[in-house]
């Protein structure tokens, strides 16, 4: 049975604060669900963990079976057993989903030994099936033109494959249509078993609906700032988040505020398009 | 037979190569400096005609070409008078082959000037891959024209590999008529200072064609890829892709160029060029160019160039996957629009284990 813990945990993102002192303890067998508004740094927390060389960690700990698993490359908190279903996985152009797996299984063999392509197939075949996914699937490149359900239900089959000991699932409802995530729901909770810890973010309850959660975190302002069981989810359900703001005294509970960023796609002419022409 | 066949062949060829003659390798044409040493076609292709130009020089059909086949390049001219090498490959009339010929040039003499015709007839349809590869140091000249009749489609598969002391000019011509289509996908992983062209012409209406190519350098190569579809009549259209990857501190230079001229009305132009640069010191340019003489045209192109993408190696690591194998994963998969075109195992595995070589 694995643990992880994360103690005080601060990060920051181009020298601005957003995680202000992160506490959370999962356990093998325990599942658990952050919620909380957009721009609380709920997602941040997720990359934090795995690794994004995005964030900067200035304070804190974040220990997996007592291995500090900050000082871990990001492959290595893979092969440690961490897995974190993305938000919005990138798409990899030549890579086909099988020789993703297939590269990302051996990583955890020995060197020099590799999968029998047998078992691989047989399991690979079944997760797709379990996942109500095109056969196809194995030979489309990696992410590449998939719908936002598809994707979602690319990073579960990944997780199936994989087998971690603690799974972060950020926001794997968003883009989910009800039948999409009734499915994904599904195969997480069978996936569960005493020796996953799972990690749930989200902003709505729906995720909830399908996959039972133990513990339920509210974040605010870069914290975990109010914890509970399922009756606070409901209330949340039923009241949002307004009277948790009150009950604390926090006025805006965000710390990332969105900016729109102008974007030039690709196909355009970037010169023209800086001149405004 | 087999044996005989084999113990000559791994005589007289690299070693780099002599794996891929495996007993499931068949339509195989292996040309030595201006000889034919090894040949073995299946029973698909008893319609085909091929002959080594040692013979062919005064063949009314070379020596038409030759004339008609103008292209103005100190390469080139060199080439037409200097030809030690070729060959000549005639695909007749209506006849469609789905096999794809392999044709190995190997080079052992200090200078190979080679000299290879392609001429599909009416309605023919033919697969033709090349590898280029070296024995020794020297000059490599290389020019294939490809004649493409009316309806006739060719797919021109192309992996060049030739050593660092290797001076290297690659010329491929395609002269395209009604209807008829023409695909050059060119790998070329030499560690040579190379100056490859593909030209394409579009010279009928309804003609198509498509320039792709991928290119990686690296140490202290220098190399210039320059794609020409020219499109000489109305309604045609013309497609180049170039993907490159820049090591160490070598140059790599796309000069892709589509060119429109006036009065060749609905004809489609498009372009695209992706790069990566690997290298500290590494420079690659892509000089997309359309010259366009006529304004009822579609025509688009675009460049982007960059250093490999952080989002896609952090979601790779993120699955266990070391950086040095998420690069490899990153860069086959980004060469794989020439890497699917390989028709055997042994040679896709030659690609990629030369990829890996030219981007540690």
């Amino acid at each position: 049975m694995s643990t992880l813990i994360i103690k005080n945990l601060h990060a920051e993102v181009d020298e601005k604060e957003i995680l202000k002192g992160v506490n959370l303890e999962i356990k093998g067998g325990e599942t658990h669900a952050i919620m909380g508004p957009n721009g609380t740094g709920k997602s941040t927390l997720a990359s934090v963990i795995m690794g994004h060389p995005k964030y900067t960690v200035t304070k804190g700990e974040v220990l997996l079976d007592g291995e500090n698993v900050l000082e871990m490359e990001v492959d290595e908190r893979a092969r440690a057993g961490l897995f974190l279903g993305m938000q919005h996985p990138a798409e990899v152009p030549g890579v086909t989903n099988s020789d993703f797996i297939k590269t990302a299984m051996n990583a955890r063999l020995e060197e020099g030994k590799n999968i029998s392509l047998f078992k691989f197939i047989k399991e690979y075949d079944k997760a797709v099936q379990e996942l109500k996914m095109n056969e196809d699937l194995p030979h489309r490149y990696l992410n590449e033109g998939f719908s936002g359900g598809e994707k979602k239900r690319n990073e579960i089959l990944q997780m199936k494959m994989l087998k971690p000991k603690v799974a972060i699932l950020d926001e794997i409802d968003s883009g989910l249509d009800v039948d999409a995530l009734k499915i994904v729901g599904e195969n997480v909770t069978k996936m569960k078993n005493d020796d996953l810890g799972l990690l749930l973010i989200t902003h709505y309850q729906r995720l909830l609906e399908y996959i039972n959660a133990d513990f339920i975190h509210v974040m605010m302002k870069g914290k975990i700032v109010k914890s509970g069981n399922v009756d606070l989810m409901k209330r949340i359900d039923t009241e949002g988040y307004d009277w948790i703001k009150e009950e604390l005294g926090i006025d805006d509970e965000r710390v990332i505020v969105e900016e729109d960023e102008e974007r030039v796609m690709l196909g355009t002419c970037a010169t023209k398009e800086a001149l405004d022409l | 037979m087999k044996f005989h066949k084999q113990k000559l062949l791994s005589d007289a060829l690299p070693q780099s190569i002599e794996s891929f003659f495996t007993d499931e390798f068949t339509n195989y044409i292996i040309v030595k400096d201006g000889h034919i040493i090894a040949k073995q076609l299946e029973a698909s292709f008893s319609s085909l005609v091929v002959s080594s130009l040692e013979g062919e020089l005064d063949n009314p059909l070379y020596k038409d070409y030759k004339e008609l086949l103008q292209y103005e390049d100190d390469a080139y001219t060199y080439n037409m008078n200097e030809t030690t090498s070729g060959l000549l490959i005639h695909v007749p009339r209506n006849q469609v082959f789905s096999d794809t010929l392999h044709v190995f040039y190997v080079q052992e003499q200090p200078e190979m000037v080679n000299n290879t015709l392609i001429v599909l007839d009416e309605n023919s349809e033919f697969r033709y891959f090349e590898y280029i590869t070296n024995m020794s140091d020297g000059h490599f000249n290389f020019v294939s024209n490809c004649v493409v009749q009316e309806n006739a489609r060719i797919e021109y598969t192309a992996l060049s590999k030739l050593t660092e002391k290797v001076a290297a000019s690659l010329i491929r011509n395609s002269y395209v008529s009604r209807y008829g289509s023409s695909t050059h996908n060119i790998a070329e992983v030499n560690d040579s200072l190379t100056d490859s062209k593909t030209n394409i012409y579009l010279n009928e209406p309804y003609a198509a064609g498509t320039a792709k190519t991928v290119a990686i350098t690296n140490h202290e190569q220098e190399a210039r890829f320059r794609q020409l579809i020219q499109h000489n009549a109305p309604d045609t259209e013309g497609y180049i892709e170039n993907y490159g990857v820049a090591n160490n501190q070598s140059v790599l230079v796309f000069e892709g160029v589509g060119s429109i001229k006036k009065n060749m009305k609905r004809s489609v132009a498009r372009q695209s060029n992706k790069g990566i640069v690997l290298g500290a010191k590494s420079r690659l340019d892509a000089n997309p160019l359309l010259l366009i003489d006529e304004f009822d045209v579609v025509a688009s192109h675009g460049a982007a160039i960059g250093k490999m993408d952080d989002e896609q190696l952090y979601y790779l690591m993120s699955r266990g996957i070391t950086l040095k194998n998420a690069e490899r994963l990153i860069i086959s998969g980004f060469l794989s629009p020439v890497l699917k075109k390989l028709s055997s195992e042994e040679l896709k595995e030659d690609f990629v284990l030369t990829v890996e070589h030219k981007t540690l």
